[in-house]
Formats: C-alpha cells, structure tokens, sequence
C-alpha cells in the first residue's frame, strides 16, 4: 500500500519519444477495487500512460509507486513487480510456438516457479473460468481473435496479479467477437479486481467503471464518476470528443 | 459421415487442334535439337561405327619404333566427335530450328486470337518452346562448328573417370562431414553473437561487430591459409589439418550466422518481448522460451542456404593440405587430375557436388513453402 492508500501511484509522469512529448506531467492513483476507464482521442498518451505503470514505458521524469515501493527506482527487480501487474494488449500477443497450455504454464513454471502438475492445473482453472476449457492443447493460430484474447486474460490471470491493465484490448476484433471478451472483463468487475482499462468501447466504460479518466494531449483533463461525465462534461475538449463519439 | 469438399470450376475451357498444334510444334522443335543429340550419340556408339580418317588421325600417336597405337579412350572420343560433326546431326538441328520457327510465328501470331485461357497459354507455352529450340540449336551448331576435338579429348573423355568412384564417395563423405560440422559450429558461435549483438550496451555490441567484420570482410581462403599456419606453427597443433579446417570454417559461418541469427530474432514482433516480460520473465528468459524458439523457425532456410554456400566452400581446403583419406571432392579431384592429366575428372566433381546440393536445395524450396503457408511453421 501506498502512503496515500493506493495501489498505484503515477507523479508528475513525463514521457518524450525522441522530440515528441507524449505525456505532459501526470499525477493519478489507483485504488484497490477500482475499474479506471482511460478515454481519449488517439496519440493522447492513454496507451503509453497505461505502459507506464508496468514500466514497459519508462517514464522520461516522474515516479511510480506499486505497493508502498518505488518501481521507477532503478534499483527495483521490476521483474517481481511485474508478476503482480498483469496486462492485455490490443494484439493478444500470445506466444504462437505454444500450445494454449503452455502459453500459461510458462510463467507459472519459470517465474513463481511451480511445479508442472500446479502449474497445468491452475492453466486449466483460468482457461474454464474464460469459457476455453476444451482449448488447452490448441495453437493461437487456430484460435478465433475473441478466444485469443481470453486465453491472454487467462495468462495474465494466472499469475493471480492484484492490478490488471487491459491496453485497447478489442480494438483488433470482429464486432461479433468484442461481446465474449467484454464478457469475460465484466466477470473479472464482479470479482472485484483492481483494473485500468484504456478503451473505445464508451458502453463498457459508462457501464463498469467506477471512474473514468479523459486524456487529451498527453494531460489527464477529466477524472470521475462515468457517468457524471458522460452526463455533464466539464471541460471543453471532453464534450467535443463525447460529442463526437457517441 | 461422408463429407464432400467443394472444388472451383475449372474456367480455363475446352482446348482446339490450332493451339494444340501449336504447342506440339513447340514440343518437337526442343525434341528434335536436344533428343537429336542424343540419338545421334547413341547411334554411333552403339553401332560402334567406323571412326572418321580426320578424328583416329589425331586421336593416334606413333612413338618410334612402334606401332601407331589410339590413345586412351580414343574410339569414344572419336564417336561422340563424329556423330556430331555428322550430316545426321546437322539435318536434326535444322529441322528442330524450322519447327521451333513455325511454332515461334503461329503462336505469337494467334495467342490473342484464342477464345480461352488454356488455348492462349497452350500458343504461348509452344512459341516459347520454340524459341528455346532455335536458341539452344543455334548454340550446339556453333559449338559443332569448331574444333570440338580437342574439348571432347579433355572434358568427355569419360575413360578417363575409370577408378574414380570411390575417391569421390570417399570426397563427398569428407565434403559433408566438414561443410556440416562448420555448420553447426558456426550456428553455436553465430547465435551467441547475435545475442551480443542485440543488446543495447556498445560495450557488449562493439566485440561481436568487430568479428563479424573481420570475418566477413577478408576472403575464406585466406582465413584457411592464415589460421591454419596459426594453428599449425603459432600453437604448434600438428596432425590435425582436417579438425582445423572445421574450425576456421566453423568460425567463418559464425560471422555470417549472426547476422541471419540477428535478424532473425529482430523479426520478432516487439509484442512478444513485451508480453514475456509483463508476465515476469527476465531477460534472459524471455530470449530462451520465447524469442530465440521463434527466430530459429525463421532462420532456417537462410541456414540451409548457407549450408549449401560451404559445401561449395569446402573446396577450399586443398590449401592445407591433407591426408589422402581426408580428401574433399575438390581436392580429390586435383589430385586425380594430376595422375591423369585428363580434365574429364572435373565433370565427375560437378557431378558429386550437384549429388549433394540439388536434394538441399529442393529441402530448402520445400521448408520455405511451408514456413510461409503458416500454421504447420508456426504451430510445429
């Protein structure tokens, strides 16, 4: 825990990509139990900030604390940080050279180090918890994009992490596809897990957020109650993109 | 539950006599000059005809005070000598040239007239054939045309291959042994240097860049020469002329691995890297279980063709000298040629080195089809 009571903790976050500079000094937490929704119009920093906390981004300037510690600290094994973030991306990333199985297994076996037996046995837990029981021995590639990405949320579930980030997580899917992945997100809500979700599904965000950030330009411009916002924007550049969007 | 599998319509149609006609003259035309070769060949060597007074002349020597004797595989030489220079030669080429001509007019002449694909492909397919008969014929009546003699006696003296074979199963078996051991050395040193050279510290980078460049940059034969003498005199390593060679072969593949290794792993989506390493794995791990397993699925017909490139490049080694046992193909050949003084043992090395080669570089044709259709690559 943080010294405020978050579990994470963003200071004065700068990012620069050689001259471009992504985010422009971003302070935010997050609680324990809270579903975040990033929203905002592309290149506005949503996907770096949402990196950030994982530190995939490291950020130019700023701090970020997990859990009472400093991961930006270079001292920090950001590798046991991470076991503890798990994250979903846009493009499923699974590993294609393994099985659905191992795809889990993977970290359970050389990161937590358990053994073949647990580690198969918690695999196929997460997998029946996103509907892919029967799933376990198939390659990625003969997947449909939805099944990818819940066995993606499954990997990243199994670690058994206390922060999920889900990064754009149905932008590359079928329309058909986004409801079973939306799904399996929502199940994830009533459990009660501590999520930041950058997304362009405004439904999703109005529904199951218990707070909503609007990022433009690399700046958090509004942070609150979705539906507060989505009723009554406050700032200029919200509305003009809620407008837009729905 | 039979299942029946849908299959397209074929949509090329019905072919006609014209187009027919044209692609069989095209057919005839390459027959007559290449299958015209051979039949003449045939002819005169089966029947064991009557050698020319111009051709036994030349292929006689009379040493003093004995009798004019023909030299080594003289009556041979003489036959395929004589069926070419033949008037039965001459008249097969010409006429194959006339057909191929006739093919060449009607079927770019009509191509576009043709009311279906098969019909358009089948007058194109015989003007093509046409045209190779006419270049092919041209090209065998020039060769016919001058002092084949002299060529035949020192490249198709096949008598002279006599006792040759197993030299050249033993010089394959060297041949392989030493391009495939380098290989493999080479993909050890090759995918270490990758490692280094993907990192982002210069210092770790700046190593590996160095011997790649030097091994890239100076010519093999001069590597062999320089490390074998280093090996031999520097650390006074004797008797070991073939394990050198595999060494310095091996350290030259190294050098080119990397670079195929290097790109390899590069070719990797970043993703990846970033999905390993957000489930906690560490560098290294995720270079071992996750990257590297991918970029050797991708890099193995750029091996493979580096693989067929040392076969050849084992030639080479005659510069060190080995032990008759030892002998590459190469430098059996050279050494067979020098007992023999006849150039036909280099035919026989083409030969053994194509033995080789073709069945890999079909291996590598085959692998890189199914690499690319996907999921058997990917999944396997």
């Amino acid at each position: 825990m943080n010294e405020d009571g978050s579990l994470v903790r963003l200071e004065n976050i700068h990012k620069w990509f050689g001259n471009n500079h992504v985010l422009k000094g971003v302070d935010f937490s997050v609680y324990e139990g809270n579903v975040v929704a990033i929203i905002g119009p592309s290149g506005s920093g949503k996907s770096t900030l949402l990196r950030t906390i994982n530190l995939l981004e490291e950020p130019t300037e700023g701090r970020v604390l997990f859990g009472g510690d400093e991961i930006t600290d270079i001292r920090t094994n950001v590798n046991k940080v991470r076991t503890h973030i798990g994250i979903v991306f846009q493009s499923y990333n699974l590993f294609p050279h393994k099985n659905v199985a191992d795809n889990i297994t993977l970290a359970l076996r050389k990161v937590l180090n358990m053994d073949q037996k647990g580690a198969e046995e918690r695999a196929r837990d997460e997998l029946a918890h996103v509907g892919l029981a029967e799933k376990a021995d198939a390659y990625p590639a003969q997947l449909s994009g939805g099944q990818q990405q819940r066995v993606a949320i499954a990997r990243a579930l199994a670690m058994r992490p206390k922060l999920m980030l889900f990064d754009e997580v149905t932008s590359a899917l079928d329309p058909e596809l986004v409801k079973e992945v939306l799904d399996a997100m929502r199940r994830l809500v009533d459990e009660g897990m501590t999520m930041v979700v950058v997304t362009h599904e405004m439904g999703f965000a109005r529904e199951v957020g218990t707070r909503l950030l609007f990022m433009d330009q690399g700046k958090i411009v509004e942070d609150g109650d979705p539906r507060a916002i989505f009723a009554d924007p406050q700032d200029e550049r919200t509305k003009a993109f809620l407008a837009h969007v729905l | 539950m039979s299942q029946t599998i849908d299959k397209p319509p074929v949509t090329s149609g019905p072919t006609a006599p014209l187009p027919l006609g044209i692609f069989s003259a095209g057919i005839v035309a390459l027959a007559l000059v290449l299958g015209g070769v051979f039949f003449t060949q045939f002819l005169w060597a089966s029947q064991d005809r009557e050698l020319s007074a111009a051709c036994s002349e030349r292929m006689t020597a009379s040493l003093p005070g004995e009798e004019p004797q023909l030299l080594k595989g003289g009556r041979a030489v003489c036959h395929i000598v004589d069926a070419l220079k033949s008037d039965t030669q001459a008249g097969l080429l010409i006429a194959g040239m006339v057909v191929g001509a006739v093919a060449i007019v009607a079927g770019f002449g009509l191509y576009k007239r043709m009311p279906n694909k098969r019909q358009r492909n089948q007058s194109i397919a015989g003007a093509v054939l046409g045209i190779q008969s006419i270049v092919a014929g041209s090209l065998i009546l020039l060769f016919r045309s001058g002092d084949v003699l002299v060529f035949i006696r020192n490249f198709l003296n096949l008598t002279f291959l006599e006792g040759s074979l197993d030299g050249f199963i033993r010089g394959a078996k060297n041949t392989v042994i030493l391009a495939f051991s380098g290989e493999l050395l080479g993909i050890a040193i090759g995918l270490s240097l990758a490692m280094l050279m993907i990192s982002k510290h210069r210092t770790v980078r700046a190593p590996a860049i160095a011997y790649i460049n030097f091994f890239r940059g100076t010519p093999l034969i001069w590597q062999l020469s320089f490390f074998g003498f280093l090996f031999l005199l520097g650390f006074q390593w004797r008797d070991a002329v073939f394990q050198q060679a595999i060494l310095i072969f091996g350290m030259n593949m190294g050098a080119y691995s990397a670079e195929v290794f290097r790109a390899g792993i590069q070719s990797v989506e970043k993703g990846q890297t970033e999905a390993a390493r957000s489930l906690g794995l560490t560098y290294l791990q995720s270079m071992g279980y996750v990257i590297v397993p991918q970029a050797v699925r991708r890099v193995i017909p750029p091996l493979m063709n580096e693989f067929v490139i040392l076969i050849k490049d084992t030639s080479l080694i005659f510069v060190l000298g080995l032990l008759a046992t030892e002998y590459d193909i190469f430098t059996f050949s050279r050494t067979f040629f020098s007992e023999s003084r006849n150039s036909t043992v280099f035919i026989g090395t083409a030969a053994a080195y194509l033995a080789i080669t073709l069945p890999l570089i079909w291996l590598v044709n085959r692998v890189e089809r199914r690499l690319r259709s996907g999921l058997i690559g990917v999944a396997g």
